[in-house]
């Protein structure tokens, strides 16, 4: 039996202090504003728009706001707590803070956006800011994934380009086209073939780059090569200004029949659990399972469009909830890798006595992952499920039980002997520090809320967002 | 069809046809300078259309084929960007054909011909990337279908406004710098000669 001699706690240089105290602020900053526009601007006075209506504060927009910048101030406490820690971080501290920050700043404005150009631009952007982080991950040729993290997003941005192009087409005045989202509905022409099959482009791209099957393999690979706290910025943050734009879409196309869509939708949704439970099934690595885990929630998410306004308010829920999810689960994954070294479940055999708290965080995001009362996962499923019963659509009802049975007892096979089981290398329990704990406490905190109270302001801007993506 | 679109449609088809990975910098700067040409004659030689194709010049001509250039430098110069057969040649004749269907029954014919060459470029530059596996050809292709985006905006009756004509050079300015930067860090020049067409060079 190989030893362990010690914990991989590497003791990185010091002198990041500022740095570090400069990306916890940007993300303060972000999070003050948001809550300040969110206590300031009722509902009743958005949308409010500004620089020339090319940004838009709307319900969408707060609701994602306050949830990305939420997820963003726990990762960059991390990420502030670990660069004393880690050497690898230490090493390359103040590009990737100025990225990370890059990345947040792209996000917010994509966020923001009013005109479908502009944020298609703004998405490429956070893909931009994020590739060179993805680059500086753990995997034998990390560039090498980076790369290809580049091109699956590039390559899906530009299926949606030949989406919007087949929408120009389909409107005889060519170019009449409106691009601001508030007025591009009105602008569009009756419904014929080409705009169906620019409104199904624009949706497979955007679903590729949510990491919708068919075009779904950069996901795990991508999640699973980059630093943790990177992975929990994709998984967590940029995972939903896809979200984001798919909303973006419905409402633009709200009022108009929307069959197609609505099946190609569950078509790519059920197509995308039955992928996931096979290779959730199959792996043996943790981070590549929370990977997969991402996957299976943006096929939930893809089935809970599909229906319609009965699980819309689910979908958000689940949105919301899964991002404190993923980078609850990222972020603690982060911790484990960093004493022991490796991804492989096997090896991490018996990890909550090693790392207790982390082990315990871990059990927990995994609960959360598998819609275990009392987190908000769990209600959001429920919402799904039954919005799900309520259009008679008892195919998709059944295969979302079906699959979301073996996702759970897969998981469950591979993490809790991961956390439980005897231990193959001793290891002393580590001391873990207060300061890295904080923000993964912050995500239960956020978790155990959504499912067991939602404040009546966040409920308001639930049901004004679900009322907007309504298809027919 | 414009001379201007013309050129266009020979600087995206000549590399793939008869091309190797070494020339395609100098093809990407005459997609650009063809790029250039049709915003002007676009713009009706308007200020902003004299702004947008210095913009192009500089950024599609200069800069773009220049790091373009610096990722060839670490090898594979000499290979092909399309695989030379039947099936694949078959395959980049049809798509181009298709393409020209798009446009053709309803918009006028100029835009019906501007629309058939976006689709050709973006449908061409999909079919490099199905078949190119090594990390510079795969850029030469995302790099056409960026320009194919630019020629986009000559549909339209009026030019982008500017700030969305910034936004898209920003974004094309950092997908060639980061994409470049990312081929050149880490992959060895056996990855970056790939694996397609084996033997032939």
């Amino acid at each position: 039996m190989s030893t362990i001699a010690a914990p991989r706690s590497s003791t990185g240089s010091t002198g990041h202090g500022w740095e570090a105290l400069a990306l916890v602020a940007s993300a303060v900053i972000l999070l003050g504003l948001s809550l300040v526009a969110f206590v300031r601007v009722p509902l009743a006075q958005m949308p409010l728009y500004f620089a020339d209506d090319y940004f838009v504060l709307d319900a969408t927009s707060m609701l994602f706001l306050l949830m990305v910048n939420s997820v963003f101030l726990g990762i960059s406490v991390y990420i502030a707590s670990r660069v004393q820690a880690s050497a690898a971080l230490a090493a390359s501290f103040a590009p990737r803070a100025l990225l990370t920050v890059a990345f947040m700043v792209a996000m917010n404005a994509s966020i923001l956006s009013n005109h479908l150009v502009v944020l298609w631009c703004l998405i490429e952007l956070t893909t931009l800011c994020a590739a060179p982080l993805v680059a500086h991950g753990h995997v034998r040729r990390p560039a090498k994934v980076a790369w290809h993290y580049m091109l699956y997003s590039s390559m899906s941005l530009a299926l949606t380009f030949l989406g919007i192009m087949c929408l120009t087409r389909s409107s005889p005045a060519a170019g009449g086209l409106e691009f601001f989202i508030d007025r591009m509905g009105s602008s569009l022409g009756p419904q014929t073939g080409w705009q169906q099959l620019g409104l199904a482009l624009i949706l497979f791209g955007l679903g590729s780059k949510l990491g919708l099957a068919p075009l779904y393999s950069w996901l795990p690979e991508t999640y699973e090569a980059a630093p943790t706290s990177t992975s929990a910025l994709l998984a967590a943050v940029q995972f939903n200004i896809s979200v984001l734009a798919v909303l973006r879409v419905l409402q633009i196309f709200r009022g108009l029949d929307l069959g197609f869509v609505r099946h190609e939708l569950l078509v790519m949704g059920c197509l995308t659990l039955c992928v996931a439970a096979v290779q959730i099934m199959a792996s043996k690595n943790y981070k590549r399972l929370i990977a997969y885990a991402c996957v299976s929630s943006a096929g939930v998410i893809a089935i809970g469009l599909s229906v319609g306004p009965a699980a819309a308010k689910g979908v958000l829920l689940y949105v919301v909830s899964a991002a404190f999810v993923k980078a609850l689960l990222f972020l603690t994954a982060g911790r484990l890798r960093a004493v022991y070294g490796t991804n492989e479940a096997a090896a991490l055999s018996g990890a909550i006595r090693v790392l207790p708290f982390s082990g315990l965080l871990f059990l927990v995001g995994t609960f959360a992952l598998l819609g275990f009362p009392p987190f908000g996962t769990f209600m959001a499923e429920m919402l799904i499920l039954s919005g799900i019963v309520q259009s008679g659509n008892l195919v998709a009802f059944t295969l979302m039980c079906v699959t979301l049975t073996v996702i759970f007892v897969a998981t469950g096979r591979s993490l809790f002997p991961m956390l439980w089981g005897a231990s193959k290398q001793p290891i002393q329990p580590v001391r873990e520090r207060w300061v890295t704990a904080i923000p993964k406490l912050g995500f239960v905190t956020a978790l155990v809320a959504l499912g067991l109270y939602t404040p009546a302001s966040i409920t308001a801007l639930l049901d004004v967002i679900a009322a907007s993506v309504g298809t027919r | 069809m414009t001379t201007a679109l013309a050129l266009f449609l020979l600087a995206v088809l000549v590399p793939v046809f008869f091309g190797r990975l070494g020339a395609a910098p100098f093809w990407m700067a005459v997609q650009g300078g063809a790029l250039a040409w049709t915003q002007v004659s676009h713009g009706g030689g308007s200020e902003h259309a004299w702004v947008a194709a210095g913009e192009t010049l500089f950024l599609r001509v200069i800069v773009a084929p220049y790091l373009l250039g610096t990722t060839l430098a670490a090898g594979g110069r000499e290979r092909e960007l399309l695989p030379s057969n039947l099936i694949a040649w078959m395959a980049a004749v049809g798509v181009t054909a298709l393409a020209f269907q798009l446009g053709a029954p309803v918009l006028a014919a100029k835009d019906a011909m501007t629309l058939g060459v976006i689709a050709a470029t973006v449908a061409v530059a999909f079919l490099l990337l199905a078949t190119n596996t090594s990390a510079p050809g795969q850029l030469f292709a995302l790099l056409c279908m960026e320009n194919a985006i630019a020629l986009f905006e000559s549909l339209l009756p009026h030019s982008w406004p500017l700030p969305v004509h910034a936004a898209l050079s920003v974004v094309y300015l950092l997908s060639v710098g980061v994409a470049s930067w990312l081929i050149r860090r880490d992959l060895p020049s056996a990855e970056i000669v790939g694996t397609n067409g084996e033997g032939r060079s």
